[in-house]
């Protein structure tokens, strides 16, 4: 995190550093199916985030005292490339900080993955994060939502999400990475769009009830957005179809 | 361009009925249907275009023997759970990594599955297919696969769990190459003109 000494101005005359109005999202493009050999996959692009997702499963659960007999069990592996970012990110083996995402991702698909149907098993959800730039677990997890829908697992919904942010006393969508470092409060969120329902709310800073409430609105209005970016990528991954899977995401 | 089959694409969580309905890959909630998979759906049927092998009870499959056991084998079928084959169901004897065409008689609930009806298969190549692909590489009434065997002069057994097995004298490389191509583009139409085509030019 940066001290105040060297904090920008993160918002000029409504504009945002990267000329982004606070109400106003990255670019973000998804696409499905890029790897041969997972069950389901995903590559997005969000800003300058670059992340990677892949799926297998329903598979064997090992070791074997996790299985479940009622469930599958639902596991999830987050991970910085070490060329991802500054400050060392990645570089060393799991960390407190992937730790954390792994989990948070694993439970937020819990919410929405019927396990029932796959007594004794284990669904694997693995990101890497190629390159990051603020919002990683939001990219992410619209990525592995996107892989999940395309290995055929059932859910009950496409999880999308995005992160609210306080800059220079004003609440702002989708936050990147100096807005991340050096503003005032972060608020991650995941939604079920269908039912509206959060499946991942996490929080930094402070927020009055009146900032909070005007950032979920705004997040889930943005949600809707993203959902219809997942869903376009899936769509497209059948309406031209190709043998072999590979990127084909263009500039 | 490719022409998709009749039915729409339908997502993951979207309604495909106002009313609670029975459908299979759906749920309902609060009175309405959604769909769990990304399918086609039209005329009341949900198919999903992905997604592992569920064994039932009468299918066909291919598996490989993966353990011998006293009183039987294991076999691999391309699905989470190993599956059972019991020696008193078969007269010949197997060994580890045979090939075998076999039938499910029984799965319950924590999904153990029981094989019978078991035959070694020649010598031959192992493909793999997306499960749900299967019916689309038998065609209706076999069409598909006696196309292909007619063109290619393979026998090719095809388990339903997306195992399929290519044994005799013919071109299995082309087989295997048409496969794929049925297999990128099961939920288009006239698919069985354009494999036609391929099997031609190939030859």
């Amino acid at each position: 995190m940066g001290s105040s000494q060297d904090k920008p101005k993160l918002l000029t005359n409504g504009k945002r550093i990267d000329g982004r109005g606070v109400e106003d999202l990255r670019p973000i493009k998804v696409e499905a199916r890029v790897l041969n050999d997972a069950d389901g996959s995903a590559y997005i692009e969000w800003g300058k985030n670059k992340i990677l997702a892949g799926v297998y499963g329903p598979s064997e659960c090992i070791p074997r005292h996790d299985q479940s007999l009622y469930r599958s069990v639902v596991r999830c592996r987050y991970n910085m490339a070490p060329f991802s970012g500054l400050e060392g990110h990645g570089r060393s083996g799991p960390s407190r900080r992937s730790k954390e995402l792994s989990k948070v991702l694993k439970e937020a698909f819990e919410n929405v993955i019927i396990s029932e149907n796959f007594p004794k098993t284990q669904i694997e959800i693995y990101v890497e994060v190629l390159q990051s730039d603020g919002g990683t677990r939001c990219a992410a997890l619209t990525a592995a939502a996107v892989a999940l829908a395309d290995a055929g697992i059932p859910m009950k919904d496409i999880l999308s999400a995005v992160a609210v942010c306080k800059i220079d006393g004003q609440i702002a969508l989708d936050p990147g990475k100096e807005e991340d470092n050096f503003g005032e409060s972060d608020m991650p969120m995941a939604f079920s769009t269908r039912t509206g329902e959060i499946m991942l709310f996490q929080m930094d800073g402070l927020l009055t009830k009146e900032e909070f409430s005007k950032g979920v609105k705004l997040a889930r209005a943005a949600a809707e957005k993203i959902r219809k970016i997942q869903t376009d990528a899936i769509g497209k991954a059948y309406e031209e179809p190709k043998t072999e899977r590979f990127l084909t995401i263009k500039k | 361009m490719v022409i998709l089959m009749q039915g729409k694409i339908v997502m993951p969580g979207e309604l495909i009925s106002e009313k609670p309905e029975r459908i299979s890959y759906s749920y309902v909630d609060n009175g309405k249907t959604y769909s769990t998979v990304v399918g086609l759906f039209s005329k009341g049927k949900l198919v999903p275009l992905q997604g592992p092998y569920e064994p039932l009870p009468d299918d066909l499959v291919v598996g490989i023997v993966a353990e011998v056991r006293f009183s039987g084998y294991n076999i691999d079928m391309n699905s989470p759970y190993m599956a059972f084959l019991s020696s008193r169901e078969i007269r010949e004897r197997f060994s580890m990594s045979d090939a075998i065409l076999a039938r499910i008689i029984k799965v319950d609930e924590v999904k153990s599955i029981d094989l019978g009806d078991a035959k070694k298969l020649p010598k031959g190549l192992l493909i793999k297919v997306s499960p749900v692909k299967v019916p689309r590489i038998i065609g209706k009434k076999n069409s598909m696969v006696d196309m292909l065997k007619s063109a290619t002069g393979c026998d090719i057994f095809i388990g339903r769990n997306g195992y399929i097995w290519i044994a005799g004298k013919g071109d299995a490389i082309l087989v295997q190459k048409a496969i794929k191509m049925i297999e990128a583009q099961a939920h288009t139409t006239g698919l069985t003109d354009r494999v036609a085509q391929f099997l031609k030019k190939q030859k």
